[in-house]
């Protein structure tokens, strides 16, 4: 019963959760707080660990609860739950548009749509830089890393790498 | 500039074969560099979807973000099935999907409680902090690409400048991404574009892959 509840809970989350990420987490709560399958807290402690372990919020907390509610077999059909629904929209729509792509109102959507998809990933810069860059070191490293990046292009691992080590030599010397 | 970029293509592209495995391998990279933030996704698939393998286009990219905001569900996973499904149909849906998922699973299933004790540590904090800032360069920079090749006219302009502001005072990315199609629609009904002149076959990119097929 307990799989059928998780499976039925996370299609849930996996089909009203518009905006990605943190989109997910009023249902998280709301799943804590009517099953009590994982506390407030330890929800809070997973959206933390869910930021350095590889993949998504959403998916990393239904793997979370799946595992914490009924092991690995709990893990897999939450974690399959919800992308799911993700999967058959996605697939869907692809359809569509490939089938309707000569279609003019079709073009001047596609026209429109690619310049405000740019603006939200936009929106989300200025979030994000606002939210992580503070203090003289921060800002200095956010410079001196833009300006590299943008002279020479270089795998997105070798970013996160320069800034991973940044910031431990910046606590090491007490200036973060 | 343009011949630059094609030719920088060209140099990356090692042509790697569309299938199932390599595909999943792709995503298997994806999946565990994508940390904080589902965001993320959009640079790391300009990296290694766009520059390195010639498997979509950037302008291409833009559009899949911009729909995934619109869908419901998990954005990575919606946008990496959008790349998947144009490179193998279904196939290629799942397998970039389970490349996607793979990492993520795993890291959960194995290290959440070793990851749960060490988190809250200094020099751990230090570390994301730093990874941070990392991820806000990278978000410009793929922000700079999509400009480049989204923004080319002044209604895209427009479009562009409405969508950052909307999502910057909270609008609801659904609303905005529905809204910004209607206003295309009604703009190209009024004006048309001039020439045959056609988004999709501008990029070089892309005439390099019909010339493949």
């Amino acid at each position: 019963m307990i799989f059928l509840e998780l499976m039925w809970e996370f299609l849930k989350v996996g089909v009203f959760s518009f905006g990605g990420g943190y989109a997910t987490l009023p249902f998280l709560y709301h799943i804590s707080a009517n099953y009590g399958w994982f506390t407030s807290k330890q929800l809070s402690d997973m959206i933390a660990i869910s930021s350095v372990t590889p993949g998504p919020v959403g998916v990393n907390v239904a793997t979370f609860a799946g595992f914490v509610t009924s092991g690995i077999l709990g893990a897999f059909i939450a974690t399959f739950s919800v992308i799911l629904p993700s999967y058959i929209i996605v697939v869907t729509v692809s359809k569509l548009l490939k089938k309707f792509k000569e279609n003019k109102h079709v073009q001047a959507g596609i026209y429109a749509i690619k310049p405000a998809g740019c603006g939200l990933l936009a929106a989300v810069a200025v979030k994000i830089f606002v939210d992580n860059v503070h203090g003289a070191g921060m800002y200095v490293l956010w410079a001196g890393l833009l300006l590299f990046s943008l002279k020479q292009k270089k795998d997105a691992l070798i970013y996160l790498g320069i800034s991973a080590i940044a910031g431990l030599a910046f606590g090491l010397l007490g200036i973060i | 500039m343009p011949s630059v970029s094609s030719q920088k293509t060209l140099l990356y592209n090692v042509r790697m074969e569309k299938n199932c495995f390599n595909i999943f391998k792709t995503f298997f990279k994806i999946g565990t560099l994508l940390l904080g933030g589902g965001y993320v996704i959009l640079p790391l698939l300009q990296s290694e979807i766009a520059d390195k393998k010639g498997w979509a286009t950037t302008d291409e990219l833009c559009e899949y973000y911009a729909l995934s905001q619109s869908l419901p569900g998990v954005i990575a996973a919606n946008v990496s099935i959008f790349v998947g499904y144009n490179l193998l149909k279904s196939r290629g849906a799942v397998s970039a999907l389970a490349g996607l998922i793979m990492p993520a699973f795993l890291a959960i299933i194995l290290i959440s409680n070793i990851l749960a004790k060490i988190v809250n540590y200094p020099t751990t904090q230090n570390i994301f902090a730093g990874v941070g800032v990392g991820v806000v360069v990278l978000v410009i920079l793929t922000v700079k690409e999509m400009w480049g090749k989204s923004v080319v006219d002044k209604f895209t302009l427009c479009i562009f400048a409405y969508a950052l502001i909307a999502a910057l005072a909270h609008l609801s990315p659904v609303l905005i991404v529905l809204s910004c199609v209607f206003m295309g629609i009604i703009y190209r009904m009024n004006f048309p574009p001039k020439t045959s002149h056609n988004l999709d076959t501008s990029c070089p990119q892309d005439n390099e892959r019909k010339g493949e097929a």
